[in-house]
């Protein structure tokens, strides 16, 4: 993977906020593919996942198997407050904890939600990192 | 052809949310559908508990990122209707004003979803780019895109700023230009036309039977618009129409959603017209009070009911009906029989928004997958 990551994208019980700003960013305005990022709907195809909300029990297998599915050289971005220490929801009580405490992360797009602008600038900065 | 179960969901490419349905085939048709939720359960209402008044409208405004404005005055509503307070009439017409906004982003983010499912991809650009002109009022006027934290209990948390009329006049005469010739294209297109009309059928009786609520219930003929039956806010002051489409198809529904934009930027006008001069009244704190009580809305899908029980302005229970809640039931009974491939038109001709569905959620723990409340709370909450 050097400059053309595929991404897909997996919705850990958040409340849709996050992955409405995900999908914002395919759309017009933003227009993430002419960067060359492509969202693809199966983890199979893609290298970097993003994943929003905060994990609960039903969510934890499921990741789980869903970042298993992913093929090597895999990257996670934990998108929103949720991701990083569960937000408004970090005291439920069905709480599997934060993304990290069930996959690897890899950066964090802090905000409730975060703007396109600032998912777009966390793959850009992964991008640069892996150089 | 042998029978096989085939599994749709969680990670599906036509759902934007994780629900699982398995459904049963038999060749291409489907026979039987079991659903299973509960993967965007977060437990707000035991959130809830025990927080001031003020947090928990913050809270109540996560419970989905879609509709978020919806739920957040929906509690308002019930929280001023404990505490007695009565908004001034320009805090009632702003309100009214984002309300509809974000009615305007729900039915044209729906509308791209709906096109998106049938592979109709450029459409579902050209919605989402005029999705974005309405989220840049939403901005301008509460500072947030999704959530919007708006609300104060007897107030709004800021008056219009400097410039945003301009720009709302600006956006919304976009709107107002590019939108009818969208919706042209959605009612002539013939590949719209094949994969709408017919599919997902809801007779009149089985709206009125099974409850529904919002668009759903709208395009099958039945009334159920809460702005009419039950006038909150503004609604009272302004002239609008209530959407009714006798098809009660896929296609009716989207109908529904589509025609309700004209009216939602014909509410906006309204209301910037009546907004009077600025009031110069403070904010005070609310009274401290104990009681009981509900509000309910009219939400981008149907109503949406939020009730609450406080104590000294400390919430000790609280109650979301969402409208996906409500329409949810009859998934089942349109899937059966259906083809396999309509599963996602029907699906999202539902608008489902399952963030906000997931109100309960069944715990699978060996044989017993039922708890008393004491037990549930013994072994989860304590
Ligand atoms: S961070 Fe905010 S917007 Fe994102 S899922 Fe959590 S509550 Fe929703």
């Amino acid at each position: 993977m050097k400059r053309s990551p595929w991404i897909s994208h997996y919705n850990a019980s958040s409340c849709n906020g996050c992955d409405l700003e995900i999908l914002a960013c395919l759309t017009p305005r933003y227009d993430v593919e002419r960067l060359g990022i492509v969202l693809r709907e199966s983890p199979r195809h893609a290298d970097i996942l993003l994943v929003s909300g905060v994990v609960n029990m039903q969510n934890k297998d499921r990741l789980k198997r869903v970042y298993g599915q992913m093929a090597k050289d895999k990257y996670v971005i934990a998108i929103g407050a949720c991701g990083i220490s569960g937000g408004p929801f970090h005291e439920g009580w069905n709480m599997a904890g934060p993304v990290d405490k069930v996959i690897p992360v890899d950066m964090y797009v802090p905000g409730c939600p975060p703007r396109p602008e600032s998912i777009i600038n966390a793959i850009a900065k992964l991008l640069e990192g892996l150089e | 052809m042998h029978d096989y179960t085939m599994p749709f969901g969680p990670q599906h490419p036509s759902l934007k949310e994780p629900i699982n349905l398995a459904l049963e085939l038999d060749g291409n048709y489907i026979t039987g559908v079991k659903m299973r939720f509960g993967y965007v359960h977060r437990g707000v209402e035991k959130i809830f508990e025990g927080k001031d008044v003020q947090k928990v409208l913050y809270v109540a405004e996560r419970v989905c990122g879609i509709c978020s404005y919806a739920h957040s005055s929906a509690c308002t509503r019930a929280m001023e209707g404990i505490l007695g307070l009565e908004a001034p009439t320009r805090v009632k017409l702003l309100r009214t004003i984002v309300a509809e906004l974000e009615r305007l982003h729900s039915h044209i983010l729906w509308a791209g979803f709906g096109l998106h499912e049938i592979g109709f991809q450029s459409m579902f650009m050209l919605f989402w780019r005029e999705r974005e002109r309405v989220l840049d009022i939403l901005e301008a006027i509460t500072g947030g895109r999704v959530h919007h934290n708006y609300n104060k209990l007897g107030s709004v948390r800021y008056d219009l700023p400097k410039g945003c009329e301009e720009l709302m006049r600006k956006n919304i005469a976009e709107l107002e230009e590019n939108l009818p010739g969208l919706i042209k294209e959605f009612e002539k297109n013939s590949v719209v036309l094949a994969r709408f009309k017919k599919v997902g059928k809801i007779s009149r009786k089985d709206a009125i039977t099974y409850g529904l609520v919002g668009p759903m219930a709208r395009g099958s003929g039945v009334k159920s618009d809460i702005r009419k039956i039950d006038p909150y806010e503004a609604y009272d002051d302004i002239r609008f129409n209530e959407i009714l489409e006798e098809g009660g198809d896929a296609y009716a529904r989207a109908k529904v959603r589509l025609t309700e934009l004209g009216e939602s930027i014909s509410i906006i006008k309204q209301c910037m017209s009546l907004l009077p001069p600025k009031p110069a009244e403070k904010w005070k704190w609310p009274p401290i009070k104990t009681g009981e009580g509900f509000g309910r809305v009219e939400a981008p899908r149907g109503e949406d009911f939020h009730y609450y029980e406080i104590e000294d302005n400390i919430v000790t229970r609280g109650k979301i009906r969402t409208p996906t809640l409500a329409n949810i039931m009859i998934l089942e009974k349109m899937l059966i029989g259906a083809e396999i491939g309509d599963t996602p038109v029907i699906v999202a001709s539902f608008d489902p928004c399952i963030g906000c569905m997931e109100r309960t959620m069944v715990i699978d723990k060996g044989k017993k997958n039922w708890f008393t409340e004491s037990e549930f709370r013994r072994k989860f909450c304590d």
